[in-house]
């Protein structure tokens, strides 16, 4: 058997150990382990056959930014259900800062404005914009709805909304930026990430390699610590109702 | 009626439902005000109506003669102070609690509001979130009191006590009544009401 044969033979015997797991523990997750790696087969290849031609046509490769950030928002967006235009929030979390570093890092020419370099920088920021808007939408999904007994406290104590939401958004926005952080403060020791193992391969130095992954690291910690920050207040301001109140359908529905 | 809670004409419906309907009654300073009727028959409703954590479709509700409209909400809930069924204790000490929120608070003010929930000072520096149902109960109370209310709303206060405990509260909550506060107690305890009430208004 051929070393590529071999590698894909293994991956997808771990994915299917992943699924098999997921099933035995009820997880409910099995399903869509399965559909999340026949999708990566199916992207990977499909980007294998296209990103020489993407590298060579601006407009192709502005398209793809575009099928990053729109294909990031409907994940997204899916993750937090039960917000309101869910979509259109977090497209805003994750676009607005993820484009927005990326226009910064060329406009400062950290950045080539080419195809090749925009859009493994755009590719990064936006996922990682897209993991910091789930984490953060769902914690504090979670958080409005088991905190609403100390939420109603607060406000009956005197507290202004935005204050007594504060510890719930905190600890919200905390969950979502904790994986980068963690991400960057291994760097090296426990990860060697995409771009810095893409750049050796493809014959750049170490050095040269280590610094574009440097830059690319300490700005998606920024990236997602805004991602959060933009999908807290998206989600805090659907519950917001006139005279410091939460709206109905999150109030307490105990016994009356 | 010069000082107290004035309620005229309220309607509130929640989910569609119609909960209260042209309810109209008057809680004067100094008595307690016992509400209440089967779950589900508004009482909860109409406390939080009382400090504007929910919103009436009609009527009006003054607190002193004033419509409890006009002062921002933050302050109208320092007046209309709610203790909830089950109080939740926030984090750190009983003092920390008595003090939340307030730019200030001095010792002395903080003791009374412990001795006047049944409370001693020493209970001041102990972990809130380690204390008994009672003594919770009793916290949530004092709580309130630090926010120098004109009324106190109380929502079933005696629901999760013991019968002793809960026999010590009662006669506590009419205690403050009698410091000229507007209390009203909503519960479904009957031996309550009947022990605590200077007026009742079934729902």
């Amino acid at each position: 058997m051929s070393a590529a044969v071999l590698q894909v033979a293994c991956a997808v015997a771990f994915v299917a150990g992943a699924a098999l797991l997921a099933h035995r523990l009820q997880l409910g997750l099995s399903r869509e382990i399965v559909i999340a790696a026949v999708r990566a087969i199916v992207q990977l290849t499909a980007v294998g056959a296209l990103i020489a031609l993407v590298f060579e046509i601006d407009a192709l490769a502005l398209a793809f930014v575009a099928v990053m950030v729109v294909t990031a928002t409907l994940t997204s967006g899916g993750r937090i259900k039960g917000v309101p235009e869910a979509r259109r929030r977090a497209g805003a979390a994750i676009g607005a800062p993820a484009l927005g570093a990326a226009a910064i890092l060329i406009a400062v020419g950290a950045f080539e404005p080419t195809p090749r370099e925009v859009i493994p920088v755009a590719g990064i920021l936006t996922g990682g914009a897209m993991i910091a808007t789930t984490l953060t939408g769902r914690r504090l999904l979670e958080g409005l709805h088991d905190d609403a007994d100390a939420i109603e406290t607060r406000l009956a104590l005197g507290d202004r909304l935005r204050t007594a939401l504060a510890p719930t958004v905190r600890t919200a926005i905390r969950t979502g930026v904790v994986p980068v952080i963690d991400q960057t403060r291994n760097v090296g020791l426990v990860t060697l990430p995409g771009t810095f193992v893409g750049l050796v391969l493809g014959g750049a130095s170490p050095a040269e390699a280590a610094r574009v992954q440097l830059t690319v690291l300490l700005t998606l910690v920024a990236v997602e610590l805004a991602a959060a920050t933009v999908i807290a207040e998206l989600i805090v301001r659907t519950r917001v109702a006139p005279g410091e109140r939460l709206t109905e359908e999150d109030q307490r529905t105990g016994p009356s | 009626m010069d000082g107290g809670i004035r309620v005229r004409g309220l309607t509130v419906s929640r989910g569609g439902r119609t909960v209260l309907r042209d309810l109209s009654f008057d809680a004067p300073r100094g008595q307690v005000l016992a509400l209440t009727g089967p779950s589900g028959a508004g009482k909860s409703t109409l406390l939080r109506c009382l400090n504007r954590l929910a919103e009436p479709d009609a009527g009006t509700i003054e607190l002193d003669g004033e419509d409890i409209r006009d002062p921002p909400p933050p302050l109208l809930r320092r007046r209309v102070a709610l203790v909830a069924q089950l109080p939740v204790m926030l984090p750190g000490s009983v003092a920390d609690n008595l003090a939340y929120g307030l730019d200030a608070l001095s010792p002395a003010a903080r003791d009374e509001a412990l001795l006047a929930s049944g409370l001693d000072a020493t209970f001041a520096e102990r972990p809130a979130t380690a204390l008994s149902g009672g003594e919770r109960a009793r916290v949530a109370l004092a709580r309130a009191l630090t926010r120098g209310p004109h009324a106190l709303l109380l929502d079933e206060p005696t629901a999760a006590l013991d019968p002793d405990t809960a026999r010590h509260v009662a006669s506590t909550i009419v205690a403050l009544a009698r410091r000229d506060l507007a209390v009203i107690v909503a519960t479904h305890d009957r031996e309550l009401a009947g022990a605590v009430a200077d007026a009742t208004l079934r729902l």
